[in-house]
């Protein structure tokens, strides 16, 4: 850990800060290794560096967990009542940031989309994504199926016939959603052995993209999954 | 979120819901997706290859009420309008005239890039057909 901890170190994340109590170099994210005080975040630090880790996407949940608590206790306001007005802002915010890492780094899911963020690929609201034209012609036509089913019920249709095509639906999304999830959690094992072998940035990039279309992939089919559980859980 | 009255409206009263025939060759159709939000677009224009005129517009959107009133907003300002015009619309229209916030202007990028796809999609027909009546001719010269 502690060798990734120095490359991290080296593109910027928490190299060059001097304790603003002590001045000495605090080799710690959150407090300076020589007077313990809290000290403000270097500026980029990621979720991943916040908990002092590298960027890898395969993280142990219970050590998460500890971590987490670990820092939650020692960030607590309550420790810094005493505090001057510096300290105690930075108590609070590290506090509520805190919550933020450990939310996102917490599924696997939410994990990647933070990595894509942060390596550029994804963007809210601007950046456009581009889906297969055969993904979308199938996104497509299951919800079609999905509006039929969802039309014939409301012209009062036989619902026990309307059950069936329903549950198959389900079926074939399920199947589907396991797949694409199959195929992430693939593609996060080659990401995660990348960064131990220093891929460079075009390889890094090409995992990214396919990581990216999968995942795209995937909110069309959880839309799926969740919609006709929604029918079913009408009908 | 709010969403603005004029989204509201589209979103009770689309415009042009439905399909046109896919194997028209006057019809060019255009699907796309915002992965994002797990939306997907159809949008379908019937162009008059004479005076290039588009003169029916249809569209079918599984989204969000911003990526349906989009689309439904997108046929209304493409009828009548020619090819050229209407691959002039821009998404900072659409986004203007629905007063879409920040996070939902993929919305309006749907819309012009279903647009952009369903005219381009009209022209291969076009010129697949202007191919095929060519094809005889030269079949003939060999």
């Amino acid at each position: 850990m502690s060798v990734t901890q120095t490359q991290r170190d080296e593109t910027g994340h928490a190299s060059g800060t001097k304790c603003w109590n002590c001045q000495a170099p605090s080799a710690g994210v959150h407090f300076c290794a020589a007077c313990g005080k809290i000290q403000p975040l270097p500026t980029g630090t990621d979720y991943f560096a916040f908990f002092g880790w590298p960027e890898k996407l395969s993280l142990d949940s219970a050590q998460l967990e500890s971590e987490f608590h670990k820092l939650s206790w020692k960030l607590h306001p309550d420790n810094f009542v005493r505090a001057s007005e510096f300290e105690r802002d930075l108590s609070l915010n590290r506090s509520s940031e805190l919550n933020d890492a450990y939310r996102t780094l917490r599924e696997p899911i939410s994990r990647m989309e933070y990595l894509l963020l942060r390596r550029g690929l994804r963007k809210e609201g601007t950046t456009k994504q581009q889906a297969p034209p055969e993904l979308l012609e199938e996104v497509f036509e299951l919800n079609e199926s999905l509006d039929e089913l969802r039309e014939a019920r409301a012209e009062g249709g036989d619902l026990a016939a309307l059950r069936e095509p329903l549950d198959a639906a389900q079926k074939n999304f399920q199947e589907k959603l396991e797949e694409v999830d199959a195929e992430l959690s693939q593609i996060g094992q080659e990401w995660d052995a990348a960064l131990d072998a220093g891929a460079d940035e075009a390889k890094q990039q090409a995992l990214l993209a396919r990581m990216n279309l999968a995942l795209n992939r995937r909110s069309y089919i959880r839309n799926l999954v969740a919609s006709v559980q929604k029918e079913l859980a009408d009908a | 979120m709010a969403y603005s009255d004029k989204v509201i409206e589209h979103y009770n009263n689309p415009r042009n819901v439905g399909s046109l025939d896919k194997k028209d060759p006057n019809v060019g159709t255009g699907l796309v997706g915002a992965p994002e939000c797990g939306d997907v677009m159809k949008l379908q224009m019937k162009v008059n290859p004479d005076t290039r005129i588009i003169e029916e517009a249809k569209f079918k959107t599984f989204g969000c009420g911003s990526a349906i009133a989009s689309s439904s907003l997108a046929t209304e300002w493409v009828k009548g309008k020619t090819v050229e015009e209407a691959l002039a619309i821009k998404n900072t229209d659409i986004v203007r005239e629905l007063s879409l916030p920040p996070v939902k202007i993929h919305c309006s990028v749907l819309a012009e890039d279903a647009i952009k796809a369903a005219l381009t999609d009209w022209k291969k027909k076009q010129g697949d057909a202007e191919a095929k009546s060519a094809e005889p001719a030269t079949a003939a010269s060999h």
